[in-house]
């Protein structure tokens, strides 16, 4: 809600022009000859051979692959390749256009079907690098480990052709899950991507890069990086919401209207549509889609339609020369940019396709237009080669990629993980463990001294603990709350890395929903804090983007509940990465995320327990101001993903358990630890999120009227979380009992009730017994008492499962009885 | 007319906004539309105008004040107009302005509060521990892992306590009583017979277990397809059960064989009409039995034979230097082995009436439970002649050593000598014994001992 942008009610309700004038899209325009190009200089003779080299590496390495799955080997070697291979064979041309307008500044990222582009933008780099650094390159990758098995397969001295070794071998011993891979055999065929070439991952969920690819490029802008992001994504992904989402994000007019300076001006992306026709067996043309081209979807997002265009994808020359243009537009800072590069799959989906969707003559048809053999034509008729020239070209192809093959399937050479042996190797590498203050090496752009900000001001007057120096309660509004915890955090890490950027659906005049960020618009230019769409997906899929690339970020999710709006990017994207990459990788994001009350059943929801499912995302969920400033340092000193909960209910509570209050200075919580908030001897209650302040008040109960002394342990971390404390309190109590407000089926709560179960199972006086809400709907406010468990609840629980209460009446069914009617139920 | 102006709400879960500045002062001249003063709360900062023309007469506060919402903040009229009634803690204004909302979890306690003041107020009376233990869901209910790993510490039986826990379970509490708290001799006794449990305090001096504070152990028992048209379940009695442990028990833990072997019961057949007509003559007082004599014969040859009037503790032997005999006595309740001590002391018809005397009070249920302890005797004679058995394989009450089996008379041939073989009466002896304890050898020369004992046995009355 930016103050600057007036909504005229006379502009808006009368607007001078009565028709929404969408600009004209061009198709195939592109109508050049070779001889035409040779004329005007764009290529040399030797450009047009290596595109005609390169689109071969490509048909051959897709064949190879194709006849390990189908026959069990290739040229009478034997393998057997039991994981994916989504293949682009026909898709040649448009790979290699793609990557010959692109230097190593210029990053792609892809699909599941992306092996022909990184062999394209891998073979366009080797090309055009220097010689001593593409050797640097070569060499300092994994030690020279991958290099030193490609070298077996080349013995003369040209860097470069030993180059296409390493970019060979590097590929196929990812594909066939070897460490010497381009990811230590961790990614595999849809995951496998090389940095140094300006590789990014590619991506098993299809348009899964549709927003990562837009979040790369609000890296490059925000921290005036070279070069432009290339999305390459198929027809089928133009479904997809991430990639409607990450369009909507790249094409924010605030770029151009509220970002200032050599900030102001568009997100140079291009989303790349492979339109090669097929989604699975669907066909999106006259089937599964309404676009008639992809082409068309950029008038949907942007006045000058992304300046999208159609071209044709069967004659590289066409696509290098849409791309040169794009490129340009890009780097004028008018993007996003589409283009509908028109394709044809020869294989299907995967080699268990049978392609029973299409005729046999349509694939014929195809394939007497094949982009190889065609563009052979056109430099023989150029007179830039004769045929046996070009038949030597592939020749020499077809034996490098059998060269490389040999020796990413011997398993001397090219060894896998031993998991077995190495039991905790892939564990170690699921989080980097970082602790860096700054990703970045540039002064932060801020707008003012952090001492003149007016929140920083106000806090200054705080009392930084519940009770003042007579030990009378502060007022709320006057006493240091749980949003300035947050607050000091993260203003703190903005002022010192120029990384940080944040933002979410509201974050910047208002403060956010909750008034957490108040006090950052005064002190942030718009790069570094913004509003974004409406669009969880991109909100979350951009972060990572920009994390991959290496800053710090701090997505916004609004309400838990919205978590499973962004599924996709927090289950599948943000944990995976950094172990998927062979830990090339490292993923820095802090998403916050607002647990919510009051609202009812779409808007109240704890699903800290999603979040602990996943391996690869760290979880915290502070309940107090010193531990939210703490775990909040600690989450942004790291370089993992963090999903950071916080508790509307949290807010403006005050800090009323770290002696002497919230420290004024810098200081870190590890993740992971949970914190003991009162001590006893009687019983242990560990719990998640707000529920510890219900926790606090059954404690009160029990001390008072059954002389029962609790001991409290606020959970702090759910993952990792270090069970040393708590065990040594149920070995002294013998009685637990974990509480939290996620629905109690299936949650986290559970997963420590049967852990301390097995680690403490000799000293425990009753099973450890859990507390959570309903398996219901959250209902409206007025009657969440019945769903979230309330301090009677604790001693309902106590009296029925660990130690009957003298003369106790229970107010709620917590037997063993009911536990297993609800089941039964359902409920 | 004075106008009055409030602190606005803003929003619902705003209950007061500290004023940042007072832009007005008392005596200033204010316009509509005119800011009166700046405030904020803590998400976000606001400046009042002014809705009313005028002469400030009164502002109630100073800048940083904390005002709640709704409260009268300032007087705005012509300049000689009362105000004072507006000053916030009048009676208007006050209801108005509602007590700063704690935060959410005290808020609950309030309700809370109420709810458990009523659900405290319907539970007078109370309920008694020791009814939660019998009257629970199942009476089988376990011991804690935390009560069993004391229960080892303090050496005491967790299968022997009342559990105070859901269910009755045995919690930890119910061992650090039990190891505290004093049980009287027969409650000793009877929990050593096992089935019982104690409460963890009892109704004797200072909470002392006595023998009707102990409680029953309940089985489970499991439902089997079938039941009613091909079989009845039945429960076990206490005294099965304690029967059905013990003989499983001996059997499992030890090294049983039995030998046997026949006595010439000439010499006691004649003593027994011996006695039978001396009790018709008035000269004793006692029925003797066949068994009688038996018992007799055994006890002085377990004198001779002291390492077969033992028990066998598994590492050690217990030597007795007395003979604490005990004796199976058939009842309606099931198998009992009352124990006679000192029983080598005892002349013929004093045994004769121990024997008789233990038996009666078994069958009624009035034997002393301290002689119905395995360890009470050190070792036993089971007699089944009377059922017409001739051998049998007795079962050792451990820890005893031995056990003697006496079956029925029955004629056998024996070569008397001088080429005459004629049929004599002869008493089966089957002796039990424990080859942990014995060896064979010695095993043998005590029943032939037995047997030499029956046979020679010279009883006068």
């Amino acid at each position: 809600m930016p103050k600057a942008l007036y909504i005229d009610p006379e502009v808006t309700l009368r607007p001078q022009e009565h028709e929404l004038k969408l600009p004209v899209i061009p198709v195939m325009k592109y109508n050049k000859t070779v001889k035409e190009e040779l004329k005007d200089g764009r290529f040399s003779k030797e450009d047009l051979l290596r595109i005609f080299r390169d689109m071969s590496y490509i048909r051959e390495f897709e064949t190879m692959l194709n006849l390990v799955k189908t026959t069990g080997g290739y040229n009478g070697v034997a393998y057997n390749n039991p994981g994916p291979a989504h293949l682009s064979a026909g898709q040649e041309a448009a790979a290699v256009g793609m990557a010959y307008a692109l230097d190593t500044n210029d990053f792609i990222f892809g699909s599941h079907r992306s092996h022909g582009e990184i062999l394209a933008k891998g073979l366009r780099s080797i090309q055009i690098l220097p010689e001593d650094e593409l050797k640097k390159v070569m060499e300092e990758f994994w030690g020279g480990a991958t290099l030193n098995v490609a070298k077996k397969a080349y013995s003369g001295t040209d860097t470069k052709e030993l180059g296409i070794r390493f970019l060979l071998y590097g590929a196929m011993a990812e594909i066939f899950a070897r460490t010497t891979g381009f990811n230590k055999g961790l990614g595999g065929s849809m995951h496998t991507f090389f940095t140094p070439f300006g590789i990014y991952p590619n991506n098993a969920i299809v348009g899964g890069s549709g927003s990562i690819a837009v979040g790369a490029a609000l890296y490059k802008k925000v921290n005036r990086k070279k070069g432009i992001v290339v999305a390459n994504l198929g027809d089928g992904a133009m479904a997809r919401g991430p990639v409607l989402e990450g369009m909507t994000f790249a094409s924010m007019d605030q770029f151009n209207t509220l970002w200032e300076g050599d900030m102001k001006g568009g997100l140079p992306v291009l989303f790349n549509v492979m339109d090669n026709q097929y989604a699975m067996g669907g066909q999106t043309k006259g089937e599964t889609m309404g676009y008639t081209f992809p082409a068309r979807l950029g008038a949907g997002f942007k006045a000058d339609a992304m300046d999208a265009e159609r071209v044709d994808g069967y004659n590289p020359l066409a696509v290098i020369d849409a791309f040169y243009r794009k490129k340009a537009y890009l780097l004028e800072k008018k993007g996003p940019a589409l283009l509908d590069v028109v394709t044809y799959r020869y294989s299907g989906h995967s080699p268990s396709d049978q392609s029973s969707y299409r005729t046999k003559e349509e694939i014929e048809a195809w394939e007497k237009e094949d982009c190889i053999v065609a563009f052979g034509k056109k430099l023989i008729e150029a007179g830039v080669a004769d045929q046996a020239a070009l038949d030597a070209i592939r020749a020499e192809v077809n034996s490098n990629i059998f060269e490389c093959y040999k020796l990413a399937i011997d398993e001397e050479v090219s060894p896998r993980m031993d998991l077995v042996k190495q039991d905790e190797l892939l564990g170690e590498m699921m989080f980097s463990n970082q602790s860096i203050d700054s990703l970045s090496n540039a002064k932060p752009d801020v707008l003012m001294p952090l001492e003149e900000n007016p929140r920083v001001k106000q806090i200054a007057g705080k009392e930084r603990f519940w009770l003042d120096k007579d030990g009378k309660p502060v007022s709320s509004m006057k006493s240091y709350n749980f949003r300035d915890g947050v607050f000091e955090a993260i203003v703190d890490r903005f002022y010192k890395d120029a990384s940080l950027i944040a933002y979410g659906e509201e974050n910047r005049e208002w403060g956010g929903a909750f008034a957490v960020y108040r006090g950052l618009t005064e002190a942030l230019p718009y790069h570094r804090l913004f509003n974004s769409p409406i669009a969880e997906a991109a909100i979350i899929g951009t972060a990572i983007g920009y994390a991959m690339c290496g800053g710090r970020v701090i997505p916004e999710i609004m309400y838990c509940d919205f978590l499973g709006c962004c599924g996709d990017e927090i289950f599948n994207q943000l944990p995976k990465w950094q172990a998927m990459s062979g830990n090339i990788l490292k993923m820095p994001v802090v998403v916050r995320v607002s647990v919510g009350s009051k609202y009812g059943a779409q808007h109240s929801q704890d699903w800290t327990s999603l979040c602990t499912h996943i391996p690869g995302l760290k979880v915290c969920f502070p309940v107090t101001p010193y531990d939210a400033k703490g775990l909040m340092n600690a989450a942004l000193q790291g370089t993992d993903p963090v999903i950071f909960f916080e508790s509307q209910r949290l807010y403006g509570i005050a800090e009323k358990f770290h002696e002497g209050g919230v420290p004024e200075g810098y200081y870190e919580i590890p993740i992971g630890e949970p914190d003991i908030k009162r001590a006893g001897k009687d019983i242990t209650i560990l719990t998640i999120g707000a529920t510890l302040y219900r926790a606090l008040e059954a404690a009160d109960i029990l001390k008072e009227k059954y002389g029962m002394e609790a001991e409290v342990i606020d959970a702090r971390s759910l993952v990792p979380f270090n069970y040393d404390k708590v065990i040594e309190s149920v070995k002294k109590t013998g009685r637990i009992i974990i509480a939290g407000d996620a629905c109690a089926r299936g949650s986290y709560l559970n997963d420590l009730a049967a852990n301390i179960s097995e680690m403490a199972f000799d000293y425990l006086d009753a099973a450890p017994v859990v507390l959570g809400s309903r398996n219901w709907i959250t209902p409206c406010h007025e009657l969440e008492e019945a769903f979230f468990p309330q301090p009677s609840w604790f001693l309902d629980a106590i009296n029925e499962k660990i130690v009957p209460l003298k003369d106790y009446v229970p107010t709620s069914n917590q037997t063993v009885a009911q536990m297993r009617l609800h089941a039964r139920k359902g409920i | 007319m004075a106008q009055v102006v409030i602190m606005p709400k803003q929003g619902q879960s705003v209950e007061s906004c500290i004023v940042t500045e007072f832009k007005k002062k008392v005596g200033d001249k204010v316009a509509v539309g005119d800011i009166l003063f700046s405030y904020e709360t803590d998400k976000a900062s606001f400046d009042e105008e002014s809705k009313f023309e005028g002469t400030v007469l009164a502002c109630f506060f100073n800048d940083n004040d904390e005002i709640p919402c709704l409260t009268n903040v300032m007087v705005i009229g012509e300049p000689g107009e009362s105000f004072e009634e507006f000053a916030p803690g009048g009676e208007a204004p006050a209801a108005a302005a509602a007590p700063a909302v704690e935060d959410v979890p005290q808020d609950t306690t309030a309700t809370l509060g109420t709810l458990r003041g009523g659900t405290v107020s319907e539970a007078n009376g109370g309920v008694e521990r020791s009814e939660t233990v019998s009257g629970g869901a199942s009476s089988n209910a376990g011991v804690s892992p935390r009560a069993k790993r004391l229960a080892e510490e303090k050496g005491v039986d967790p299968n022997q306590i009342a559990g105070s826990g859901p269910g009755g379970r045995v919690i930890e509490r119910d061992v650090i009583a039990a190891a505290a708290s004093p049980r009287s001799g027969l409650a000793k006794a009877m929990m050593a017979e096992g089935g019982l449990r104690a409460p963890a305090s009892g109704t004797g001096l200072a909470g002392m277990v006595k023998g009707s504070d102990l409680k029953t152990r309940k089985p489970s028992h499991t439902d089997i397809a079938g039941e009613g048209s091909e079989f009845q379940v039945e429960k076990m009695s206490n005294m099965r059960k304690l029967i059905a442990k013990s003989m499983y028990n001996s059997l499992q833990n030890s090294a049983q064989l039995t030998h046997m072997l026949g006595a010439d019961a000439r010499k006691i057949q004649a003593l027994r009409k011996k006695a039978k007509k001396a009790l018709e003559e008035g000269k004793i007082d006692a029925n003797v039995t066949i068994n009688d004599f038996v018992c007799f014969a055994v006890i002085k040859a377990l004198q001779k034979f002291p390492k077969v009037n033992s028990h066998c503790l598994g590492d050690s032997m217990r030597i007795f230097n007395t003979v604490n005999l005990g004796c199976a006595v058939d009842t309606e309740r099931g198998l009992m082995v009352p124990c006679i001590k000192h029983a080598e002391n005892l002349s013929i018809t004093e045994l004769s009436k121990a024997l008789k005397q233990v038996a009666d009070d078994c069958r009624k249920g009035s034997i002393n439970p301290d002689l119905l302890s395995s360890e009470a005797a050190s070792f036993t004679v089971s007699n089944l002649g009377g059922f017409g058995v001739e051998w049998f394989t007795p079962v050792i009450n451990l820890p005893q050593s031995g056990i003697l089996g006496v079956g029925t008379i029955v004629p056998r041939p024996k070569d008397l000598g001088g080429g005459v073989i004629a049929f004599v009466p002869y008493l089966g002896l089957s002796l039990t014994y424990d080859h942990r304890a014995l060896d064979g050898g010695e095993a043998t020369r005590f029943l032939k001992q037995v047997a030499t004992e029956i046979e020679t046995l010279d009883i006068e009355f």
